[in-house]
C-alpha cells in the first residue's frame, strides 16, 4: 500500500554555538502504508519537531525521510497536516477552507464542489459551509481542519495533538470519527499525542520516544480486537494491558526528568 | 446600545432606546455649544468669538451660495489622493519589510529617521519642490498618513501565524503566492486599524498644508477669512471641515465593519 514513511538516521539541531540544542537524535523508524501509528513521549522530546520534519516544514540536520522510497524535499501534497490550533484561514468560510487545496491543484469548480461537500458531510458539518471559523466551536474547527486536509487527498495524515485542546467527550467522539474515516479511506496516519489512552485506542503501533534529545525508546504493538464498541474496547483486559505497557515505558522517561 | 446594559432605559422599547442613546451621545457636543454661547459676548467679545447662532447662519449661507463646494471638493480630492497613495505604498512597504530582509534593511533607517519629524514642518520644503497648491498638499497628506499604515502592516505581516503559512504550503502554495494568498489577507484587519488612525491625521495634514501653501481648499478659506477679520466665516469653515472629517471616520468604520465580517 502507498504512503510508507521511512525515517533513517534522523537528527535535528536547533540554534548555534552555546544555544545549540539537539531535539532529535539518530531516529530510525518506518510507518507502513495505511498504518495508524501514534507517537508519545515526555514534553520536549521533539515529537512535534518530528511531525514538522516529516511534513517538510523544517529541514533535517542529518538523515533522510522518504515517502514510498523518495526522499522528501519540503512540503508536498502527498502529506497533510492537521494542526493542534486548527490553523484555519479566518477570512475564508468553512467551504472555502475545505476547497483551498483543490483550488491550488487547479481542480475545476464543479468538481471542487462535489469533493468539498463529500468531506464536509464526512465530518458532519453540512449546513455550516458558509460560516467563518470564528463562528465555530473548537471541535467544529478541528473537523473543518480534518476535512480541509482530507479534501486534497494526501496519502499520509500527520496529526499534531489535534484533539489536545478539546474536552473529553468531544475528544472521544472525534477519535471515533477519525477511526471511521481512516478505515474508510485507507490512509497512513501518524498521530502525536501525550494521552496514553488516546494513543492505545487509536493505533496499531505506538512509538514511545525518549526524553531530550528525542529518539526511539521502544515501539508497542497494539494488537487489540477492535470489532466491539468503544465501551467494550476500553474496558477490556487487553486494552488495560497495552495501556499499562505504554504508560510504564513513558513513565520511566518522565521519572528521569524528575530525578534530573 | 452602549448604555443599554447599565441603565434603566432598558425598560423602553428598542427604537425609543435608540433615540435616547443618540441624544445621550450628542450631549457633550451640546454642552460645548452652550459654553460657547455663554462665553461669546461675555468673557470674549463677539467680534473675535462669534456666537454659535451666527456661525450656524454663516454655514447655511456658505452652502446656499455654493461658495464652499469648490473648496470642499478640492480638499476632499487632496485627502483622497494623499490617503489613497499612502495606503498603497504603506501596505506594500509594511508587508515587504516584514517579509524580506533586504527591503527592511533598505527602508528601516529612512522610516526611523523621518518618524519623529512633524510632517507639516516639511510644507516649506514641499513648496520649493512642488510649488503652492494641490501637489504639495497631497505630498504632506501622503507623508503624514504613511507611518501609521506602514507600522500596522509591518507588525501584522511580521506576526502572521506560521501555521497558516505552513498549511498553505502543504496544500501546494508556492513561496511567492504565500504573500498575497496568506500574508496579505491575514494582515487586512491591522491594515484597517492603520487606515483608521490615518483618516483624521489626513485632515490635520491637509488643513495645515492648505493654511501655508494653497490658493484653494478649506484651509485656504479658513486662513483668508481670518486674515480679513471675518471670524464668522472662519469658524463656519472650521466647523464644516471638522464635520466632514467626523463623517469620514464614521463612514470608514461602517465600511470596515462590513468588509471584515470574518473577524
Amino acid at each position: 500500500m502507498d504512503g510508507r514513511v521511512t525515517i533513517s538516521g534522523l537528527e535535528k539541531v536547533y540554534g548555534q554555538g552555546a544555544e545549540r540544542t539537539k531535539a532529535i537524535e539518530d531516529l530510525n523508524f518506518e510507518v507502513d502504508g495505511g498504518e495508524f501509528v501514534s507517537v508519545v513521549g515526555p514534553s520536549g522530546c521533539g515529537k512535534s519537531t518530528l511531525l514538522y520534519l516529516i511534513a517538510g516544514f523544517l529541514d533535517a540536520t542529518e538523515g533522510t525521510i522518504s515517502v514510498d522510497g523518495d526522499p522528501i524535499n519540503g512540503p508536498g501534497t502527498d502529506r497533510g497536516v492537521v494542526f493542534q490550533d486548527y490553523a484555519l484561514f479566518p477570512w475564508r468560510t468553512v467551504y472555502e477552507n475545505v476547497t483551498y487545496g483543490l483550488e491550488e491543484d487547479g481542480v475545476p469548480k464543479d468538481e471542487r464542489q462535489n469533493i468539498a461537500q463529500k468531506y464536509i458531510d464526512m465530518v458532519d458539518l453540512d449546513g455550516f459551509e458558509d460560516k467563518y471559523p470564528k463562528e465555530l466551536s473548537g471541535g467544529m474547527k478541528q473537523r473543518v481542519g480534518i476535512a480541509r486536509t482530507l479534501a486534497y487527498e494526501p496519502k499520509i495524515l500527520l496529526m499534531d495533538e489535534p484533539f489536545g485542546a478539546l474536552d473529553q467527550p468531544l475528544r472521544e467522539s472525534l477519535q471515533d470519527q477519525l477511526l471511521d474515516i481512516w478505515s474508510d479511506l485507507g490512509k497512513t496516519a501518524l498521530f502525536i499525542t501525550h494521552d496514553v489512552e488516546e494513543a492505545v485506542y487509536l493505533s496499531e503501533r505506538v512509538l514511545i520516544m525518549t526524553r531530550h534529545p528525542g529518539t526511539k525508546k521502544t515501539v508497542a504493538e497494539i494488537d487489540l480486537d477492535r470489532s466491539g464498541s468503544r465501551e467494550e474496547i476500553v474496558t477490556s483486559d487487553d486494552f488495560a494491558h497495552f495501556k499499562n505497557d505504554v504508560w510504564k515505558s513513558l513513565h520511566e522517561e518522565t521519572q528521569t526528568e524528575v530525578t534530573l | 446600545m452602549r448604555y443599554a446594559t447599565s441603565r434603566s432605559i432598558e425598560v423602553l422599547p428598542t427604537p425609543v432606546q435608540g433615540v435616547v442613546n443618540t441624544i445621550i451621545d450628542w450631549i457633550p457636543l451640546g454642552i460645548v455649544v452652550l459654553v460657547w454661547e455663554l462665553v461669546s459676548g461675555g468673557i470674549v467679545a463677539t467680534d473675535v468669538l462669534p456666537a454659535p447662532a451666527t456661525v450656524g447662519a454663516e454655514i447655511v449661507e456658505l452652502f446656499v451660495s455654493g461658495e464652499v463646494f469648490s473648496h470642499l471638493f478640492i480638499s476632499l480630492f487632496r485627502v483622497g489622493v494623499g490617503l489613497g497613495l499612502s495606503i498603497l505604498v504603506g501596505v506594500l512597504l509594511g508587508v515587504g519589510m516584514a517579509r524580506s530582509d533586504p527591503v527592511e534593511n533598505f527602508f528601516d533607517i529612512f522610516l526611523s529617521m523621518t518618524y519623529p519629524i512633524p510632517k507639516t514642518a516639511l510644507v516649506p520644503l514641499a513648496i520649493l519642490w512642488l510649488g503652492v497648491g494641490t501637489k504639495t498638499a497631497i505630498l504632506i497628506v501622503f507623508l503624514a498618513c504613511l507611518l501609521p499604515i506602514v507600522l500596522n502592516a509591518y507588525n501584522a505581516a511580521e506576526n502572521v501565524d506560521q501555521n497558516l503559512v505552513w498549511a498553505a504550503q502543504m496544500m501546494g502554495t508556492d513561496e511567492r503566492s504565500i504573500l498575497y494568498k496568506i500574508v496579505f489577507p491575514a494582515t487586512i484587519p491591522e491594515i484597517m486599524t492603520g487606515v483608521r488612525q490615518a483618516v483624521p491625521i489626513a485632515f490635520i495634514a491637509l488643513v495645515s498644508a492648505e493654511l501655508i501653501a494653497s490658493n484653494a481648499g478649506m484651509g485656504y478659506l479658513i486662513l483668508t477669512s481670518g486674515q480679513i477679520g471675518n471670524y464668522p466665516t472662519m469658524f463656519a469653515n472650521i466647523v464644516i471641515i471638522s464635520a466632514v472629517a467626523f463623517v469620514a471616520v464614521r463612514a470608514f468604520e461602517e465600511a470596515r465593519g462590513r468588509l471584515l465580517v470574518w473577524t
